[in-house]
């Protein structure tokens, strides 16, 4: 068997004999890697490969509050999760979702949900990226999706807080909320008691941050100059930290080791993966063919209630709502116009004007439109980064100046506040029209600040 | 009372914000306590008692034969010396190699003690002899210096010393030359080695420690009170140690070749294959579509959320303003126009997506949230670029910008309650039949948590009709 393997792969493989190399490199840069004996395995559908394969596709799917768990679920709720998740990313075979669940089979069709992974995004880097060791201080400087806050930490702790969890305030769970039981009718009240503590929370999170700040500007200055590489030119906190409790820091300088060897091996990866990719396309030949059974669905997946169906309401609310504005405002215009226009004479100077407005306009929509298809602002700054303190007058060029970030976050700043005022206005517009026409009740609201 | 099922959503998500608040203080708070703690006086690490015997050896740490440990690593280095006279002898502490958990050898720590013992008994000849011509109790500039005990082989090679040799006789890995400025008091060096935290030369006030250091009476640098740390005096004498300084620029090296290997291959053999491979992959699996993933629905809707906000203010520019000739009356028509064309494009790719998602059955995210490895990430459009830096001139500019950045989170986070709590509650003002006290209590609720983010409360007051 071995042998007859060994000739396969070698056929397989143009570059012979860097087919088990470029295995082993893989299995060494993946977090929990299966021995490159698991892969070969798979390619033949061996039943004893399979267990592995579905941990590892596991370690790799769950978010990071998941990987990072002491007790992980049991075989079949992670397989269960791999089923769903790989659901999500639209992976494209059926054979996938009808698996079974204990682990007894299907180490084949792991295999190339894998491969696929791999194949459509750099899967490893972003895995080694959402655990690196960051030994500075990090601090993010903006609030978009996926980025830790790193709330200036201190510790390498790969745990970030999902930010847009934070600004769209979705429970951390994709349930509902049923813990509600007994409460299944609130008052306004308890809203406005939820609201009042949430402004709180806020208010102390500010001064802690607040607080924060100053501790590692000390640090940041007490240990100016201690750094051996120049750019930096002083500790950050876990560095220090680092200095302070060595024995309690060894368990940094394994984890960064253990970094280091993952990454070496992802780079060796990235040099021979040519070879894997020719042997996974063998891999799929030897799949036997599927009827493509178009009708029949798969094993049904429990439907699970989607936590967003609010968030489609709500968009496509305000969508229709604004389409309707529009044309309550446009309609008239376009009335008048036609109106204004009809006893005039059209001559070959007016209809090019006519045009050539209109092309303007279109532009302007044109940037219009790029503006929200782009995502972000590419201009903008985001993501972590290290912070170190510098004198005001040095070279820049080195990294991002606060100053920079700062003006970018006060003008967007700016414009929340201006759309928040222009949704408070409008309720304060449909409220008082509510109110307004109710006899014999005067409404004083209070003044508009 | 709200309706269940009204009262329902809103209360998940208002329990959903104030969580998500709760977990980032709760980091925060994680990471002030490592602030302040550094910020005072270092604690001496836990350290066994020690033994009459070893005397001040075994003061700070370790060695005492029964308790190995791994060997402290250099804790401050005086940036005043050379550099060169710090990284010589690589051999002398290559056994001891701080940071790496190798245990000195029992031979090393026998070896030790007899130095030690050999010091001691010296110590106290000197003494003796210095205590008859003066104490001259040094005062130690920037070079006050933790030699550990690693450093006693070399030390004992030059005993004895001036100052201005004694630079060669240290380790390297950036540990600390004494600056003895008594002539030679090696013991000395080696004393406060042991001490990892004993900084103090010359005449201290503050004796920390428990009653080992008491035990110190045979140096004449008994003096050198061995004073707790504080980042705030001694702080620019740091050095982190080499191991961990070679294993992180390691890794930023190998970051930097990660992320140049990404962005070189752009149309090479291997995106060939794999753009294959994923082809074949997709053609043998049937008749599906090109699967759309939920983090990318969800970016999508995130994007058409966008839309509609930039849309409408645009919407209200255009309405407000006035136009004084018939070319810009045109334009705002044009406009409008355009503007109510994009929304009805928007819609209808929100139904479309809608439409994909059902068929999909491509469901959320089984575990709270897109947040895995898998959706378009992370530290900028490139998660292995190497370390940017957020370069800063002062406390204040850092508050300032953490401050406004907060306050960011804090808007956008409003913006999204705001416009739930409209979705929600203004229905049921609409919808209320009579207007009784308590329908007129919940108006003036609901008044004040849309329109002031329940800041403030508007008045009603009832107007008796006349007559």
């Amino acid at each position: 068997m071995g042998r007859q393997r060994r000739r396969v792969d070698r056929a397989a493989g143009a570059g012979s004999g860097t087919l088990p190399e470029a295995i082993a490199a893989l299995s060494r840069a993946l977090p929990c890697g299966p021995s490159p004996e698991t892969f070969r395995r798979a390619k033949f559908d061996r039943p004893e490969a399979a267990p592995a394969l579905w941990q590892l596709l596991f370690r790799v799917l769950s978010p990071i509050s998941e990987a990072g768990a002491t007790a992980p679920p049991a075989p079949e709720a992670q397989a269960r999760l791999v089923k769903a998740a790989l659901r999500s990313e639209g992976y494209p075979r059926p054979a996938l979702a009808q698996l079974p669940e204990d682990g007894s089979r299907g180490s084949r069709e792991l295999l190339l949900a894998l491969s696929w992974l791999l194949a459509r995004r750099p899967l490893l880097e972003r895995l080694l990226a959402r655990t690196r060791v960051r030994l500075g201080d990090e601090v993010a400087v903006c609030e978009c999706l996926g980025v830790s806050t790193g709330c200036l930490g201190t510790e390498p702790d790969p745990c970030p807080l999902q930010c847009e969890d934070l600004a769209f305030g979705r429970a951390n769970t994709g349930l509902p909320a049923l813990g509600l039981g007994s409460e299944l009718h609130v008052d306004i009240r308890h809203v406005q008691w939820l609201m009042g503590k949430l402004r709180f929370q806020w208010r102390n999170l500010v001064s802690t941050q607040q607080e924060q700040c100053a501790l590692l500007s000390k640090i940041h200055s007490y240990t100016w100059g201690c750094h051996s590489d120049q750019c930096l030119g002083h500790l950050s906190a876990t560095e220090t930290e680092v200095l302070r409790d060595p024995e309690g820091s060894q368990q940094l300088l394994q984890v960064l080791e253990q970094e280091n060897a993952h990454l070496a091996a992802t780079v060796e990866w990235r040099r021979r993966e040519l070879v894997f990719w020719q042997w996974m396309d063998t891999v799929l030949d030897t799949c036997p063919q599927q009827a493509p059974d178009a009708g029949s669905q798969p094993v049904f997946l429990p439907k699970i209630p989607d936590h967003r169906g609010g968030q489609w309401e709500l968009v496509a609310g305000e969508m229709q709502a604004l389409e309707e504005e529009l044309r309550a405002a446009a309609e008239p215009r376009r009335a008048a116009w036609e109106a204004q226009v009809r006893g005039q004479s059209r001559d070959l100077a007016w209809s090019s004007a006519l045009r050539a407005l209109q092309e303007t306009v279109g532009q302007e929509l044109a940037a219009l439109r790029w503006a929200w298809d782009q995502g972000r602002d590419p201009a903008q700054p985001h993501g972590l980064y290290r912070l170190v303190r510098s004198e005001p007058g040095a070279p820049a060029g080195r990294g991002l100046q606060a100053a920079e970030v700062i003006g970018a976050l006060r003008s967007k700043e700016a414009c929340l506040e201006a759309a928040l005022r222009q949704l408070q206005g409008q309720c304060r517009r449909e409220l008082a029209r509510l109110v307004g026409a109710l006899p014999g009740f005067v409404w004083i609201s209070s003044p508009v600040r | 009372m709200l309706p269940a099922d009204c009262s329902r959503r809103l209360v998940a998500e208002l329990r959903g914000a104030l969580d998500a608040c709760a977990e980032r203080q709760r980091q925060l708070e994680r990471s002030l306590r490592v602030s302040r703690r550094l910020l005072r006086a270092w604690e001496p690490a836990a350290t066994p008692a020690a033994e009459p015997t070893l005397g001040p050896e075994a003061k700070g740490e370790h060695l005492s034969p029964g308790e190995p440990r791994p060997p402290a690593f250099p804790r401050s280095c005086p940036r005043a010396w050379p550099a060169p006279s710090r990284e010589q002898r690589p051999g002398a502490s290559a056994r001891f190699l701080a940071f790496s958990a190798c245990t000195p050898s029992s031979q090393d720590l026998k070896e030790l003690e007899l130095l030690t013992q050999a010091l001691e008994k010296a110590a106290r000849v000197r003494k003796g002899i210095s205590k008859a011509g003066g104490d001259k109790a040094p005062v130690p500039k920037s070079g006050s210096t933790v030699t550990p005990v690693t450093t006693t082989p070399s030390h004992l090679q030059a005993p004895g010393q001036a100052d201005g040799r004694v630079s060669e006789t240290s380790p390297p890995r950036g540990i600390c030359q004494t600056k003895a400025p008594t002539k030679g008091h090696p013991e000395r060096r080696l004393l406060s080695s042991e001490d990892r935290i004993s900084w103090g030369r010359g005449a201290r006030a503050t004796r920390p420690g428990p009653g080992l250091r008491d035990q110190q009476t045979a140096p004449p640098a008994a003096q050198q009170a061995p004073e707790a740390f504080t980042l705030k005096e001694k702080g620019t004498l740091l050095q982190l140690p080499m191991a961990f300084r070679k294993a992180a620029s390691q890794n930023s090296r190998l970051w930097a070749q990660i992320s140049s290997t990404q962005t070189s291959d752009s149309a090479d053999a291997t995106t060939t294959a794999k753009t294959q491979f994923l082809q074949k992959m997709q053609t043998a699996s049937g008749p599906h579509g090109p699967g759309l993933s939920a983090a990318e629905v969800e970016a999508e809707l995130g994007r058409l959320q966008e839309a509609c906000s930039l849309l409408r203010l645009r919407m209200e520019e255009e309405v407000a303003a006035a136009p004084v000739d018939w070319k810009q009356e045109l334009r705002c028509l044009f406009t409008l126009e355009g503007l109510q064309a994009l929304a009805g494009q928007c819609l209808c790719r929100l139904q479309e997506l809608r439409a994909a998602v059902a068929e999909q059955q491509l469901g959320p995210w089984p575990v709270g949230g897109s947040r895995s490895t898998l959706s378009p990430c992370g530290a900028g459009a490139d998660p292995a670029r190497g370390p940017r830096l957020l370069l800063y001139s002062s406390t204040q500019e850092l508050q300032t910008l953490v401050a406004l950045r907060l306050q960011v989170a804090m808007l956008t986070q409003q913006i999204h309650l705001e416009k739930v709590l409209m979705a929600e509650l203004l229905p049921l003002v609409h919808t209320q039949g009579r207007w009784g006290p308590r329908e007129l209590s919940l108006c003036r609720a609901v008044h004040s948590l849309l329109c002031d983010a329940g800041e403030r409360f508007p008045t009603v007051l009832q107007d008796e009709p006349t007559g």
